[in-house]
């Protein structure tokens, strides 16, 4: 709707814009001839009274178009993106470059394309009314445009030199200044500071020296095009005053030549408007690529009761060059922790992402409790399966926030971990159980009301919940605000933030992966939250391990080598293989 | 506003590069000034007369000109090099500077030094075209006096309507302009968090509600780009009404009086000068001029250093003693104290390790330690002195504090090894690195006069580095706040050997086997900190005795595969055998 318009504004503009000059011409003859511009005035009167309106209206319009069209593409870039997770392969600064630049060119598409082609208009016309007043005006057009061809030719000056020479040294100053914040606790302690500003700022006069060398190449440049408009102006008006004398012309048309003469020359707007469609089609092109990847699709179907069992049949990931997973056929027992062991670039962390869903394969299915993963539901999923990993991103406004990310619907949650707290055992089952024997209906509503009742914000709740579990309340409750304080203030060390990311993922129904999830806790933490691990039978753990010690705490052990399963078996049996001690001694 | 003062202020700076651009801008502007009187002369007393050839003489006087105002533009592109670049500079040093000396830098180094780009580039652009603008709007109406004076009380209304209009434009424009630059980093903030979330938001099947996090982002960045479509289209009127209005007001106002060519010379003058000019104005100062009031007004708050504490120099005391006095630390009001009235005293002949577990308060310790931190409650005392009354650099004199970040810098070896004592000569640095173990580094890096690259080190390389130069600091007090975490254990054990050897030491442990080194051992613990030496709190605390066992398994993974890191699996069983067993329970 808006870009048709724009097209209608921007053609009545560009009309009005070409007659005006032929106006004002026939005003200033009949003021030449009669002495007053009467009726032929009205005529400027009305071409200018069209500019105030359609002149504003087109900027309006080409503003307001490419604003909703960027923002839906924006939009689903990032659904697009968050959906397809690791399954992208492009870095994040290229995903954010092409929603802040990319999605912004595109939807500069359609508007590009209407300005582009009525800039033509202007262009066309004026040639065409030097052509309807006087044949030869066109010769002192094509002088002038002559001229100016050849002013161009030699302003297009390689500037790039001084440009680099000026951006390295601003980098130079900046990798300066990021060393020194980064090493600012040791000058603060040191004293420094002083040395440390006069240390960054050396390269300042050389980046000085490179900015005046970009002003006297940028002033050659300015010197030659302010030559372009006197040129025209003389060539046009040397022929139309020619003609004039004869009386081919009278002076009003000489007054609209010269403004034909300057409209006519404005072939660099031509260009620009075409180079803005092609940057649009670029920037259409860098997000379609995003849009065209396929995203994983989710089934309807609900989980049977189970314990979570987990079965590999076939399974086969593609990489490169050799398989990341090869043909491995495995059957994990539910409610049991697993580890998953292997060299590095064994493939442990596609399998543990293939048990979670995170990747699909390219042959095989992985089942857990017999249902195919990609016919479970979505929120299903994330209700049922839970991913810790090495490096979590939080994500959210608040620390609270960023661990219920996965919570759907925090009261239930609340309810059970709350209760659960208070039990050696957190089982579900146990924590209904042992509520429901107070009510006469025993239903999950009514156990989830009767508890939410003590609760005076719920959410909260779940939250505490799962980071007491995680073992992160303690630094959570050493915030300014605690769990409301903002993710952005608080800068949290790795064993942190890994703890934040296994809390994140507590909520996990059937399955809960660990990849490598505890590897920068110290010690005496991790065998806290292993001994909570291995002691929950309501769930499957699987953990991808390097530590000897995680494997023995498992019940069966997942030994990955180059894609295959190597074996399955207790660690204290796969202990006498001297290539299976080999995989710890190797990685640590 | 402040950013108006301080531009007024960097202009009288930088008077004489002023009056220079000025200056050169009369002959810039000579075209200007002569293209109407120079048509009207050619009109009136050549091709109008049937002397074409006397007109066209007319017309060269407006080559010439043409030339003196190339070669004006020219000259004022290089002298706003004299403006603009020492504005930079100043911003450059400004920003540098109180982002050293602030303790934490808001806005990233890239950040700000685009905003300085920006703000040049933009005051380049607004001291060009605003000056241009003045000059060839005055040579446009000296020119329209000279032609016909009385035609100036006619077109003076509309053109000073037309620019009030404008000057009420950018009242609000500043404000679009500033929630649009906020909208845009906002967004692309947003953007960058979940991107490099997008593994983690999958996992956690939270695509939809992380997106909506980015959605308002989304849409109030086009809400900024829609205003700031209706700032365009008030800019376009503004032009139509200050160009076209004063030249229909001329032909009405045009009498019998007038001769053909002066009323052509003045038609000129506001077609071919003033509605061009007035073009570019509006254009520049709508856009650039904008940017750079808004990014400058953002960026002079970071640009402001902190008023430096005055602190009274008390010289500290005879002996080096360092002492915490019923210290409580917190952060924030709402938060749980980290620490809790602490005792705490570091005298002669000390080596003291600190250990506990990651987020119970170890580098706080440090901090409060070195006072770079102040403690919510009581005092930190060097040599008796409370550390409030001693400047930083007598701070600096006292203890010396390497953090586990290696600040390292880019210049030769020597230059960091003598950071802290610049008098040491080439002997004592490398008797230095003789005695931490680093002379095959030294070698390695090619000497003392070898230049570094910071990027080019290990992280280990790093840390050994900046642990000679501690080693060499005048300070007798070493305070090492996990700074050997990248060492190996025998690197580390040699390291903290010789700097117990050269005074009062405190280690931030990162493994255990540094509190059996040291003399005594402070444990900060959750339940509370306990003081004492490695077997006393071996026998005293059960999270202490957890520690020592699993830590020392977790630093010996590289020794020759044993059974388990030195736990058997039986030994361990116990760990996950039962989960009943409570967690917390940790009696002393």
């Amino acid at each position: 709707m808006t870009l048709p318009l724009l097209a209608v504004a921007a053609a009545v503009a560009a009309v009005a814009q070409l007659a005006l000059p032929l106006a004002i011409g026939r005003a200033v003859d009949a003021v030449v001839a009669g002495g007053a511009a009467g009726p032929r005035l009205t005529w400027v009167f009305a071409l200018v009274a069209v500019l105030m309106v359609a002149d504003p209206m087109r900027d309006l319009l080409a503003g307001l178009a490419p604003a909703g069209r960027t923002g839906q593409l924006r939009r689903r870039l990032v659904r697009h993106t968050l959906v397809l997770g690791a399954r992208r392969p492009d870095p994040a600064g290229d995903v954010v470059s092409r929603v802040l630049t990319g999605a912004a060119e595109a939807g500069q598409g359609g508007v590009a394309v209407v300005l582009a082609v009525v800039s033509v208009v202007p262009v066309a016309g004026a040639v065409a009314a030097l052509a309807y007043l006087d044949p030869w005006l066109i010769a002192g057009y094509l002088a002038g445009v002559v001229a100016i061809a050849a002013l161009l030719r030699r302003h297009v000056r390689d500037t790039s030199d001084t440009v680099v020479r000026y951006q390295r040294a601003q980098a130079e100053i900046a990798a300066r200044l990021a060393g020194a914040l980064a090493g600012r606790r040791t000058i603060a302690a040191a004293a420094t500071v002083r040395a440390e500003v006069a240390r960054c700022l050396r390269p300042l006069p050389e980046l000085s020296a490179a900015g005046h060398g970009m002003w006297r190449v940028l002033a050659r440049s300015a010197g030659q095009s302010a030559l372009v408009g006197p040129l025209l102006q003389v060539s046009v008006v040397a022929v139309a005053g020619w003609l004039l004398a004869r009386g081919r012309l009278t002076p009003g048309e000489l007054l609209a030549a010269v403004q034909y003469g300057a409209l006519g020359a404005g072939i660099g707007g031509l260009v620009a408007g075409f180079t803005r469609v092609a940057r649009a089609r670029a920037g259409a092109r860098r997000v379609a690529e995003v849009l065209d990847r396929p995203v994983p699709r989710h089934g309807r179907r609900d989980l049977p009761p189970g314990p979570g069992v987990l079965v590999f049949r076939d399974v086969t990931v593609r990489g490169d060059g050799a398989p990341i997973i090869d043909r491995v056929s495995v059957t994990l027992p539910g409610g049991r922790p697993v580890a998953v062991v292997g060299r590095s670039g064994s493939g442990k962390s596609t399998f543990a992402g293939l048990a979670a869903r995170l990747t699909d394969p390219d042959r095989g299915q992985v089942r857990l409790d017999g249902v195919p993963l990609p016919e479970l539901a979505a929120d299903v999923l994330r209700r049922e399966v839970g991913v810790a990993f090495e490096r979590p991103v939080l994500v959210g406004a608040t620390v609270a926030d960023a661990v219920a990310l996965a919570h759907d619907r925090p009261e239930d949650a609340t309810v059970a971990d709350t209760v659960a707290l208070a039990h050696d055992r957190p089982e579900d089952a146990t924590v209904a159980d042992t509520v429901a024997l107070a009510h006469d209906r025993p239903e999950d509503a009514t156990v989830a009301d009767a508890v939410a009742l003590a609760h005076d914000r719920p959410g909260d709740a779940t939250v505490a919940g799962v980071l007491e579990a995680a073992c992160a309340s303690g630094f959570v409750s050493r915030l300014p605000q605690g769990a409301a304080t903002a993710l952005a203030e608080a800068p949290f060390s790795g064993g942190e933030t890994q703890r934040l990311g296994l809390a994140r993922a507590w909520h996990a129904r059937r399955l809960l992966v660990l990849d490598d999830a505890t590897s920068s806790l110290d010690t005496a933490t991790e065998a806290e939250i292993l001994r909570l691990l291995t002691g929950d039978v309501r769930r499957t753990h699987l953990i991808v391990a390097h530590r000897a010690g995680t494997a023995a705490q498992c019940a069966t052990v997942v030994w990955l080598d180059r894609g295959r399963v190597r074996a399955v078996a207790p660690h204290r049996d796969l202990w006498a293989d001297p290539a299976y001690r080999a995989v710890f001694g190797a990685v640590t | 506003m402040s950013a108006g003062r301080e531009t007024a202020a960097a202009l009288r700076r930088r008077r004489r590069a002023v009056i220079r651009l000025l200056a050169w801008s009369l002959p810039e502007a000579a075209p200007a000034v002569l293209s109407g009187l120079v048509v009207a002369r050619a009109v009136d007393d050549g091709f109008l007369r049937g002397r074409p050839v006397a007109g066209c003489a007319w017309l060269s006087l407006l080559l010439v000109a043409a030339v003196a105002g190339a070669w004006g533009a020219r000259q004022t592109n290089r002298a706003v090099a004299g403006v603009v670049e020492p504005f930079r500079d100043e911003l450059v040093t400004r920003v540098v500077t109180a982002s050293l000396h602030a303790a934490a830098p808001a806005g990233a180094v890239a950040r700000m030094t685009q905003q300085v780009e920006t703000v040049r580039d933009a005051f380049a652009g607004l001291v060009l075209v605003s000056r241009g603008f003045v000059v060839t709007v005055l040579a446009a109406l000296l020119g329209t006096a000279s032609l016909a004076a009385p035609l100036l009380i006619v077109l003076a209304p509309p053109l000073l309507a037309g620019l009030g209009l404008f000057a009420l434009a950018l009242r609000l424009g500043v404000r679009w302009q500033r929630e649009y630059l906020a909208a845009g980093e906002r967004l692309a903030d947003r953007v960058t968090a979940a991107a490099e979330a997008a593994r983690d938001v999958a996992a956690c099947r939270a695509a939809e509600r992380a997106a909506g996090h980015v959605d308002e982002a989304v849409a109030a960045q086009a809400r900024a780009e829609r205003a700031l479509a209706r700032l365009a289209a008030f800019r376009s009127l503004t032009v139509v009404v200050a160009g076209w209005l004063p030249l229909i007001a001329v032909l009405a106002g045009a009498g019998p009086g007038i001769s053909t060519g002066a009323l052509i010379g003045v038609l000129t003058y506001l077609a071919q000068v003033l509605v061009p000019a007035l073009d570019l104005f509006v254009a520049t100062v709508g856009n650039a001029g904008l940017r750079f009031v808004v990014t400058l007004g953002r960026l002079l708050p970071l640009a402001t250093g902190p008023v430096s504490r005055g602190a009274a120099t008390a010289p500290p005391g005879p002996q080096p003693r360092l002492e915490l006095v019923d210290v409580t630390f917190r952060y924030g009001a709402a938060a749980r104290p980290v620490l809790r009235n602490l005792d705490l005293t570091v005298a002669a002949g000390d080596h003291l390790a600190v250990v506990g577990p990651s987020g119970a308060g170890k580098s706080t310790l440090a901090a409060l330690l070195c006072g770079t931190l102040r403690p919510d409650r009581g005092t930190v005392r060097y040599g008796g002195v409370p550390v409030t009354d001693l400047d930083p650099a007598t701070r600096a004199r006292c203890r010396v504090l390497i953090p586990q970040e290696a600040y390292v810098f880019g210049g030769t070896v020597a230059d960091n090894l003598r950071y802290l004592r610049p008098e040491a000569g080439d002997p004592q640095l490398l008797a230095a690195a003789d005695r931490l173990g680093a002379t095959a580094l030294l070698t390695r890096l090619g000497g003392l006069r070898a230049e570094l690259r910071p990027g080019d080190l290990s992280a280990g390389e790093r840390q050994l580095l900046t642990l000679v130069r501690a080693y060499l600091a005048p300070a007798p007090v070493a305070v090492l706040d996990e700074a050997t975490c990248h060492l190996d254990p025998a690197a580390e054990e040699r390291v903290e050997r010789a700097f117990a050897a050269r005074g009062p030491l405190v280690v931030i442990a990162h493994r255990i086997s540094s509190a059996e080194r040291a003399s005594r051992v402070l444990l900060l613990d959750p339940d509370g900190p306990l003081l004492g030496d490695h077997e006393s709190l071996r026998v005293r605390s059960t999270r202490y005795r957890e520690m020592t066992g699993y830590w020392a398994a977790g630093s010996q993974p590289a020794g020759p595969a044993g059974p388990l890191d030195g736990v058997g699996p039986a030994a361990r069983a116990h760990l996950g055998g039962d989960p009943a067993q409570p967690v917390a329970d940790r009696a002393r």
